[in-house]
């Protein structure tokens, strides 16, 4: 394939602007998608369980959050496997664009304590686009403008939520947690020794002043304000449903640049249809709040609704929802319409797929068996305690150490990117390096930090039945020789209490250790590789090992 | 030959317990008296003219002042020197240690070494260990007490084929000796089913297999070796002493099957006093949990790596055993106050010697006893000290 990016027109001027009405979507300068990688919670509640106490819908299930994760924590496992899959460094990232609904600070590092998670370094560009399950789109958009303007080479464009519905709400029995990430490049720099897998090409946004579903600032839980029918008949089918013919038809009107560089695009190998033509596959993933919308608008609009399977299965991941479906249907070639909604607003690109994009097939795999068993199985009860919504009577005894310390600003770097410190004499690597200005092997004083790598065999371990809030018992605490040296002494899962033994290969995961005052607390815990976690932590977790 | 320059005539504590009804300046008060009165020539209080105290946990269980000045005002010694030692669970030994350096240096004559600890005024919950990280704020979360013994457990059973009858059989024992002290927290025999059965508190430890947190106070009076005999006819000598450090954390340790501090602060022991292990005849190790007991007598070279279990089980450090092994008791039925436990378990070594032990009495053969602690966040410190009645 020849380079797309070659005769396109993406800086056309203010003055030659089409009128509004036609600007809905627009052909900018392509950029290749290089990798995508998923991440999905531990545990899984069934509607059942919900229905028991308010009602409603008793089949089907929604993936949920433990009490350790949140939406940096699977926006991490996403972020991870898509490096993995790309077998890029995080250090060649250029930036990090994180499109969450509610980042975990409000205000605050959420996007440096995932950053730094992700092993990127710490001159990387990018942002967090948050207020509505619009921000996945948000932040891919703003990725995509900052490689079209050549700020950055490659961008890693993670889409996540894990929304905390107020209970008893409609909202509640859709809502589940997820992660999804791609890896996108600019042409020169996807050129390299492989063509690109995939290209996105068009984009659409079109919004209207609607209130839907909501959160006020004091409030921890979001709300739902409108009326089902309301909502179907008046905002979102006529958004995104417009917003899906614009990507869909290129011979729309306003779409002259689509149809100028899909001409290019297709001109290289001779193996596309002609430029205008519709490809044989044509797929859409659509957000799908209400589960029941999205699969007329795909039929209007003459695709296959490929997000349908992850929405049944794992419920509505917010801003992650549209890209989280799309996983499935990268690894076939075609045309792919992704399409999220929130807060009054459609937005969607267009994915243009000559190959498998690597890291598709193991999402796909991974989604595949979101729904079938081996997961955790969390009561409502257990669920409401995870997100906070069901405490113990009287105040909660503190960690100890408060997150703003001095110690935390010692200690937060080294813990979040796993790092090492090692001995130029010796080898030997002690961790963690703020605590240890000499060398354990020698007492040498010669050290330079080094990259853990995050894969390893059980030393030993116990299983604590007496911990002490806020965390909850049986927990395991695993000594762990991580593969390509050092050791660490890490919290496991309760969902290995009973299976764990010496020897046992374990990989680490990032994982929120404390909720404390509204201040999350990040570590990474040792989880036993195929014990019944979902596959999605396993793959994001072995994805990290080629960082070390 | 033995070092010998100093030694103890006067040993006494108070009962170890939930002591809610004393402070720590009570306990103290009580401890000191105590030993007053075992000096059987007699002392005047205002003779000692130094104090060492130890304290592990001060701040940590609400006594954030402890410091100097508090046990000699307590005690009716204000104005006296008084240092105050914080040295982990070997707290209390290495105070000892200190003070015996104090007298052989010349610089005082008289020096009351005093532990006092008081855990029970708080929750177990507040004072647990995972509340305190230390080195690190994220790293080590969830460790409590129990978690830095647990994981040799479960690394010894897997090499030794240790099982958990092996580790009931030393809280059997212990149980049994604590019966027969007037001074133990707990004075109750229990069975191995008993402990087999106790509630899981950190796999695969069992409540039964861990010590209490326990009040309590422990005081010694040393003197120059030369000195002795003017207040007691039954002297017994520091023979000699051992400090060795180890990386804390867990994951530093360079094996799961033996405490390193231990191994070398005993045979920096051994090697001062010239006393080998065969010349014990009974030991006071630091058993906060049922494995550490097992731990403690292979690195101390009673029995053979990895046999330690099965030494238990057969007897060999029962109070009728080859080597009496924590006879008043141990941490898991006397208690373990941690500034008072190494200071009570020289006080049960020089009882034993003098042979005032009651109904626990050994047989001495040989005149020697040794007594042990370990401990740190990971067993990062170990103090051992030898006594002896030979001069």
């Amino acid at each position: 394939m020849s380079d797309p990016a070659q005769g396109t027109r993406p800086g056309a001027g203010p003055d030659e602007a089409p009128p509004p009405e036609e600007r809905v979507a627009h052909r900018a300068q392509p950029v290749a998608l290089v990798a995508t990688g998923v991440g999905l919670p531990s545990c899984r509640l069934r509607l059942a369980d919900l229905a028991a106490t308010w009602g409603g819908s008793t089949k089907g299930e929604l993936a949920v959050c433990d009490a350790d994760e949140d939406t940096l924590t699977l926006a991490w496992a996403a972020g991870t496997a898509a490096l993995r899959a790309a077998g890029l460094s995080p250090r060649e990232v250029d930036g990090l664009w994180w499109g969450t609904s509610r980042p975990p600070f409000a205000e605050g590092p959420s996007h440096s304590f995932l950053a730094t998670a992700l092993g990127l370094p710490s001159t990387c560009g990018g942002l967090i686009a948050s207020g509505s399950p619009s921000a996945g789109m948000d932040a891919l958009f703003a990725a995509w403008d900052a490689v079209a303007a050549s700020h950055a080479g490659l961008a890693l464009v993670v889409t996540s939520d894990a929304l905390v519905p107020g209970t008893g709400t409609a909202t509640e029995a859709a809502t589940g947690a997820g992660a999804a990430a791609f890896l996108i490049a600019s042409s020169g720099r996807a050129a390299g020794t492989n063509p690109p897998p995939a290209w996105i090409t068009t984009r659409a946004t079109l919004f209207m002043p609607a209130l839907d579903r909501y959160r006020a600032d004091a409030s921890p839980a979001t709300s739902d304000a409108y009326d089902p029918r309301l909502f179907r008949e008046e905002v979102f089918v006529p958004l995104v449903s417009e917003v899906g013919r614009r990507l869909a038809d290129p011979s729309h009107p306003g779409d002259a640049l689509s149809r100028a560089a899909s001409s290019v695009t297709t001109s290289g190998d001779g193996q596309r249809e002609a430029a205008g033509q519709r490809p044989d596959t044509f797929g859409c993933s659509i957000a799908d709040p209400d589960g029941k919308l999205a699969a007329g608008i795909a039929r209007r609009l003459g695709g296959d609704l490929v997000s349908a399977s992850s929405r049944q299965a794992i419920g509505d991941t917010g801003a992650a929802s549209a890209f989280l479906g799309a996983l499935g249907a990268l690894s076939r070639p075609g045309e792919l319409a992704v399409i999220s909604y929130g807060g009054g607003r459609a937005s969607g690109i267009k994915i243009e797929i000559s190959q498998p994009v690597p890291g598709s097939p193991e999402a796909a795999a991974v989604l595949g068996a979101a729904g079938e068993s081996g997961r955790q199985v969390t009561s409502y009860t257990g669920l409401l305690r995870a997100r906070g919504q069901l405490d113990a009577t009287g105040d909660p005894v503190a960690m100890g150490v408060p997150p703003g310390s001095a110690a935390f600003v010692r200690g937060n770097e080294e813990m979040l990117a796993l790092q090492g410190a090692r001995c130029r004499e010796c080898g030997t690597i002690s961790t963690p390096p703020s605590v240890h200005p000499t060398c354990t092997g020698c007492g040498g004083s010669a050290l330079e930090t080094v990259a853990l790598g995050r894969s390893g065999v059980v030393e030993t371990f116990v299983v604590n039945h007496t911990m002490p809030s806020p965390f909850q018992a049986p927990l395991p605490l695993v000594v762990v020789d991580l593969d390509g040296g050092g050791r660490l002494m890490l919290q496991g899962s309760s969902h290995d209490a009973g299976a764990l033994a010496i020897g046992d290969r374990v990989h680490l995961v990032l994982r929120r250790y404390a909720l404390e005052r509204g201040v999350a607390v990040y570590g990474y815990k040792a989880l036993r590789d195929g014990s019944g976690m979902p596959p999605g932590a396993t793959l994001a977790a072995s994805g990290a090992s080629g960082t070390a | 030959m033995a070092w010998n320059r100093v030694a103890v005539v006067g040993a006494g504590l108070v009962k170890f317990g939930e002591l809610f009804e004393q402070s720590y300046e009570q306990m103290a008060a009580g401890a000191f008296s105590a030993a007053v009165a075992h000096v059987d020539k007699g002392i005047e209080p205002r003779q000692v003219d130094a104090v060492v105290v130890a304290t592990q946990r001060g701040s940590l269980w609400g006594q954030e002042g402890i410091g100097g000045n508090t046990v000699p005002s307590a005690i009716g010694l204000s104005g006296v020197a008084c240092t105050r030692v914080e040295n982990a669970c070997p707290s209390g030994s290495d105070a000892f240690r200190v003070g015996a350096m104090m007298v052989a240096s010349g610089v005082h004559d008289v020096v009351l070494v005093i532990g006092v600890e008081k855990m029970r005024d708080k929750s177990a919950q507040e004072g647990l260990l995972a509340r305190a990280a230390s080195g690190h704020p994220i790293y080590n979360r969830g460790e409590t007490a129990p978690v830095l013994f647990a994981p040799f457990a479960t690394r010894h059973m897997h090499e030794f084929g240790t099982t958990p009858e092996m580790l009931a059989a030393v809280a059997v024992k212990n149980h049994h000796n604590g019966c027969l002290d007037p001074y133990a927290h707990f004075r109750n025999e229990v069975t191995v089913e008993q402990v087999l059965e106790s509630p899981p508190v950190c796999h695969p430890l069992r409540l039964l297999d861990c010590c209490p947190q326990t009040d309590g106070a422990a005081a010694i009076i040393i003197t120059a070796a030369d000195h002795a005999t003017r207040f007691t006819d039954k002297p017994v000598f520091v023979a000699g002493f051992g400090v060795a450090t180890d990386h804390p954390a867990l994951h530093e340790k360079s094996t799961f099957v033996g405490l390193p501090a231990t191994t070398e602060a005993a045979k920096r022991a051994y090697g001062m006093s010239g006393i080998g292990p065969s010349d014990i005849d009974m030991a006071e190790v630091h058993d906060c949990f049922t494995i550490t007991e097992i731990l403690d007598i292979e690195d101390l070279g009673f029995v053979e790596k990895g046999k330690g279990g099965q030494a238990t089980i057969d007897g060999t450090t029962s109070l009728e055993g080859r080597l009496p092994v924590n006879t008043s008791g141990g941490l898991l039925a006397k208690g373990h106050p941690i500034g008072a436990t190494g200071v009570a378990q020289l006080v049960e070594c020089t009882w034993q010697l003098r042979e005032e032990a009651g109904e626990r009495q050994v047989e001495i053969r040989h005149g020697n006893a040794l007594q042990h602690n370990v401990g740190g966040r990971g067993s990062g410190v170990s103090v051992v000290n030898i006594l002896t009645r030979n001069r």
